[in-house]
């Protein structure tokens, strides 16, 4: 029996090539998309799932609300959260801080920059890292000791054992290697080369960090006991915070942290789903893995409905055998199940086909993603999927048609000579046909508002000119700070350089300070929180950034510079004797939000006037604004402008931007190099182009609109696909009828557009359903973006016409050839 | 064998209600060879399918084997089909895709036969229509005579009681019709009940017994003499 089915299902499929072809490829590609799609899905669904007791360790996330800003969850917290949170709660089993710094390392003759992650010693008890060398338990417990990565241990020592060996941090702190870390895996959100203890030598600045409240750099995490619940321990952690928080007092008034600042626990496996600005790595969120699963789905429902289609159309040519077999004894059961075992047989082979295709672009794939994708055969979870996923396209694809097959009545069918039936079911082929087109159509327009957005967002006029600008980084410490502004006059020389500024901000970057602000006249209790960034003289210049009112900073003004005495630089002590309402004047420029937030009438009614800003150490800055910069995105276009002042600190840079003349930019960079190994012959250069680093902010949006457009892309051919199946089946079927015609003086062009016009209302009515579900959704998702385009209805119809051009070259090759024959060929055939 | 009593049947389409067969009675006994005859349009089909249990009466009573199964399920009408009736079409209805002994034992599939069983049976009807040296061929290789002859080993290698043949002369010549009727009368004479179909007189003559239809009823019956 089983022999028979396939018997006759296999030499079906051949004898009906074009048909078996086309289902066959529509399925294996629609169920490699699929496949491609679940491996991303699953892939960033089961990140850092690998570490011991993954579901109990925890990152500590804040939700920091600045007054006047629209609130912001950072993956950030302070300092001392994490052992005051240990202190409170005895739910807290373990809790590691970490803070980033940048040094020189130095091992032997090989000297090179690199960012070191401080945590305290819990951290590798937090996380079970492999380690190749050392004992994980110990390694960040020795406080001159230091874990390293084992492709870091080969870039200072070769393949030389590296444990006990010596490192030197910023040319002056020794330290031992105490472990080798196995390189991370893929799939964890960690990042890092080199961890060492957060009481070590090398730790800049420790002491003060531990009791800032308000610097939000560290990241936290913490491994709770078992069984604690995670909402209910959120809700006392944000209460407890409210209380060990403290306020700031500063000259200025009284800033409640907890008024800001709110922090809670985020589970280890959602990071990666849940991705937030300062998090280590960037991941996907549960949107777009939604999203993509749809598109997954849309793809297969496509691949399915060509499946339904062309079995449905083609029943009309196995009535004959069905009813001979119902003749014979066989019962409607018997009969649904050949046709489902079929369909199921030939999604089978499909899914064969596409795992043959899956193999074939997984490499170009996974360097496309970045990740490292790959198909374990011996994930029974996967396989169980892919198998499940079979049998339910099998069995959808074929359920209809076995029905539809099945109730055929023998007595009429067996009747005549010709095996042919009426094609009943014609209305719901031509429903299928306006849903598959339905969605080819959404999912064009879905495409064309997701990469039209992404360009607008690319192209947006971003407030300054990222072109040929160069930005030295690294001025890790207080010396070389100071030394930013001589090193920019340096390069200032080179002919081949435009203008060059130092700098404590550069776009594209995450940093940031914030500074409350007393109004003179107004309430004190009301926080008026702004961005407060310092510049040198040039920076707006070497920038392109537009002066909308007043002048630019001056060189010969002395207000123009904030002179901070020495006390007040980090590490400083206030003298005793320092006049109680001390002030440091200074100019300052505004952004045009600054200039809303801080409530002035217009750019030029800001102009003049006057307002105060902590310093530190119960010192103010008494701000003069003398202009107002048009706005720039200090990072993409998603987040929102920040309202920000600017003023002149010789102290704090810790950048230099070069602009760059066209025509030698290889030259240019040579001067500069050469003037930073005059000035810090121990420290390798860290230069980065200004467009590279604003182009990194829009990688993950730009590979998820390219996946996005493949994806669609594929869902429309694989719809075009099966309507060339069923074109040619209907004009297969109307042979006779198209003989007969032409007989009758019809010519080919009537005949061609008898059959397109036929295949034209489907995808004219399928246009009535896409549109407003396109719209609704793309609304939707435009809404996430401060700065987004327009829904233009150009699109909707641009879309569909898309699809009837497609749907019409498809189905007019087909008709030409059709009613090209000779009408004799076409008369003989029954 | 069966008997109809009072049987009718109106098949309605949308526009017309047509009446195919009005109040037939008739009486087939085990073991007889009977041939319908009648202009076209008659309800001679319509009677064979109900007889048959392709089709179910409008109204009437039909028995078969001592059973009043008009009223049965399709499923149960599909069982006693299966384990007691074999078809022969004009159109012979042969499925392309399968050899012709494929075609046979297709008759056997539903019938829980096993294998070698099935086999050999499937050669013993072929032989018997001497078709045997055809066994692997498609239907489409084959003359109309010799796919008629598979379409009867088909019919037959179930071994039914009864034998319904719907013009099984109506697409051959005479040469290979009066072959068809020879094989029919051979089958008859070993015990199989045979109601046929027929539009030619002289192959209605191979029947015992002729029935006359006209406008869906019974007009006439004549026995012919042994
Ligand atoms: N499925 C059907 N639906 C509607 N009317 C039908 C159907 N089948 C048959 N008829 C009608 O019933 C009547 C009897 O048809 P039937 O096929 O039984 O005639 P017949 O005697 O076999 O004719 P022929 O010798 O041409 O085969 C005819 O008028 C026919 O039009
Ligand atoms: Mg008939």
């Amino acid at each position: 029996m089983f022999r028979n089915y396939v018997t006759v299902a296999v030499r079906n499929l051949v004898k009906h090539r074009l048909y078996s072809a086309i289902n066959l490829i529509g399925l294996a590609v629609g169920l490699a998309a699929c496949i491609l799609i679940l491996l991303f899905v699953r892939n960033e669904t089961t990140y850092d799932r690998f570490f011991t007791d993954a579901e109990r360790i925890h990152q500590v996330v804040i939700r920091a609300q600045l007054p006047g800003r629209s609130p912001d969850v950072v993956a950030s917290t302070m300092v001392p959260l994490g052992d005051a949170m240990k202190d409170a709660f005895p739910e807290v089993e373990l809790r590691s801080s970490m803070i980033q710094q940048g040094v020189t390392v130095r091992g032997g003759d090989r000297l090179f920059s690199e960012t070191v992650f401080a945590a305290d010693p819990e951290f590798l008890d937090i996380f079970d890292l492999a380690f190749v060398e050392g004992d994980r338990a110990t390694a960040l417990r020795d406080r001159s000791g230091l874990v390293i990565r084992e492709e870091i241990a080969r870039k200072y020592f070769g393949d030389e054992p590296a444990l006990g060996r010596t490192l030197t941090i910023d040319g002056q702190h020794d330290v031992r290697i105490t472990g080798v870390m196995k390189d991370l895996p893929a799939n964890t959100h960690l990042r890092f080369d080199i961890l060492m203890p957060i009481d070590g030598p090398a730790v800049r600045n420790i002491e003060a960090l531990r009791t800032q409240w308000g610097n939000i750099s560290a990241t936290t995490y913490v491994k709770l006991r078992p069984g604690v619940d995670l909402a209910e321990f959120n809700r006392r952690f944000a209460d407890w915070s409210k209380t060990a928080m403290p306020e700031m007092r500063s000259p200025n008034g009284v800033i409640r942290l907890s008024d800001i600042f709110t922090p809670r626990l985020r589970p280890l496996l959602s990071i990666n789903t849940d991705p937030l600005n300062t998090q280590m790595r960037p991941g996907t969120s549960m949107r777009e893995i939604y999203t993509f699963s749809a598109v997954a789905v849309m793809v297969l429902a496509i691949a399915s409905i060509n499946f339904m289609n062309l079995a449905t159309a083609r029943a009309t040519q196995r009535a004959r055998e069905v009813s001979v077999r119902k003749v014979v004894g066989a019962s409607r059961g018997q009969i649904v199940s050949q046709f489902v075992g079929e369909s199921v047989l030939l999604t089978l082979i499909g899914l064969l086909l596409a795992m043959a295709l899956v193999e074939l672009l997984l490499p170009a794939y996974s360097a496309f993603l970045g990740k490292e994708l790959a198909f374990d055969y011996g994930d029974p979870g996967l396989v169980g999927m892919l198998l499940g996923l079979t049998l339910i396209v099998g069995v959808a694809g074929g359920t209809y048609p076995a029905f539809f097959l099945s109730a055929f009545n023998p007595a009429a069918v067996l009747k005549g000579a010709s095996s042919g039936v009426g094609g009943g079911s014609g209305r719901l082929r031509m429903a299928l046909v306006i849903v598959q087109f339905a969605i080819s159509i959404a999912l064009m327009v879905a495409t064309a508002v997701v990469y039209g957005q992404f360009l607008y967002a690319q192209n947006k006029d971003l407030g300054f000119d990222k072109e040929n600008v160069v930005v030295l980084e690294g001025l890790s410490t207080r010396a070389m700070r100071e030394k930013a502004r001589p090193l920019a006059e340096q390069i200032a020389k080179d002919g081949r350089v435009a203008a060059v500024s130092a700098t404590g901000i550069t776009p594209g970057t995450f940093d940031e300070s914030n500074t409350n602000v007393r109004m003179p006249g107004r309430d004190s209790s009301e926080l008026l929180v702004i961005r407060s960034e310092v510049v040198d003289f040039g920076f707006f210049e070497t920038m392109g950034m537009n002066l909308v009112a007043g002048r630019d900073f001056d060189r010969d003004r002395g207000t123009d510079i904030a002179n901070r005495p020495e006390w007040l630089r980090p590490g400083g002590q206030r003298p005793p004797g320092t006049p109680e309402n001390f002030e440091i004047p200074a100019s300052v420029i505004l952004n045009e939000s600054a200039v809303k937030r801080l409530g002035f009438s217009s750019n030029e009614a800001a102009l003049g006037q006057s307002y105060n800003a902590s310093a530190g150490q119960g010192v103010s800055f008494k701000f003069t604004v003398i202009g107002v910069v048009q706005d720039f995105h200090f990072r993409s276009v998603r987040d929102p402008i920040a309202p920000a002042h600017f003023f002149v600190d010789p102290t704090q840079f810790d950048a230099v931007a070069v602009r760059i003349k066209p025509g030698d930019i290889e030259g240019a960079l040579g001067a500069i190099d050469a003037a930073w190994r005059d000035f810090f012959p121990d420290t390798p250069t860290q230069r980065v182009f200004l467009d590279d680093r604003i182009e990194q902010l829009y990688a993950q949006e730009r590979q998820a609109a390219t996946m996005f457009a493949a994806f669609s892309g594929l869902a429309i051919v694989i719809a075009c696909l099966g309507l060339f199946g069923l074109a040619s089946f209907t004009a297969e079927r109307r042979t006779k009828e198209i003989g007969l015609r032409k007989v009758l003086g019809a010519g080919v062009s009537d005949i061609v557009r008898l059959l397109v016009w036929q295949f034209s209302k489907p995808v004219l009515l399928a246009n009535l359903i896409a549109w407003p579900v396109a719209w609704y959704g793309m609304s939707r998702w435009l809404e996430s973006f401060t700065y987004r385009i327009d829904l233009n209805p150009l699109l909707f119809v641009g879309a569909g016409m898309t699809a009837l051009a497609i749907a019409w070259i498809t189905v007019g090759l087909h008709a030409a050839k059709v009613a090209q024959a000779k009408p004799i060929r076409a008369l003989r055939y029954e | 064998m069966l008997k109809l009593v009072n049987l009718s049947k109106v098949y309605r389409t949308e526009e017309v209600e047509t009446t195919a067969l009005n109040g037939v009675n008739i009486h087939v006994r085990d073991g007889e060879f009977v041939a319908v005859m009648g202009p076209s349009g008659c309800g001679k089909s319509s009677l064979l399918n109900i007889v048959g249990m392709l089709d179910t009466p409008s109204s009437g009573e039909y028995w078969f084997d001592g059973e009043e199964v008009s009223k049965y399920s399709e499923r149960k009408l599909a069982d006693i089909r299966k384990r007691n009736i074999g078809f022969i079409f004009q159109s012979f209805n042969l499925i392309d895709e399968l050899t012709v002994f494929e075609n046979v034992e297709l008759a056997l599939l539903y019938h829980d036969i096993p294998a070698r069983d099935r086999k050999e049976r499937v050669k013993a009807a072929l032989d018997k229509v001497k078709i045997s040296h055809r066994e692997g061929h498609l239907p489409q290789q084959l003359s109309g005579g010799q796919q008629q002859r598979v379409a009867i080993a088909r019919a037959v290698v179930s071994r039914p009681k009864m034998l319904l043949a719907d013009e099984p002369t109506g697409n051959l010549d005479s040469a290979n019709g009066d072959e068809v009727m020879h094989m029919l009368t051979e089958l008859n004479g070993e015990g199989t009940t045979i109601v046929m179909v027929t539009h030619s007189m002289p192959h209605a003559q191979y029947a015992r017994r002729i029935i006359n239809l006209f406008d869906g009823q019974v007009v006439a019956e004549n026995l012919r003499a042994a």
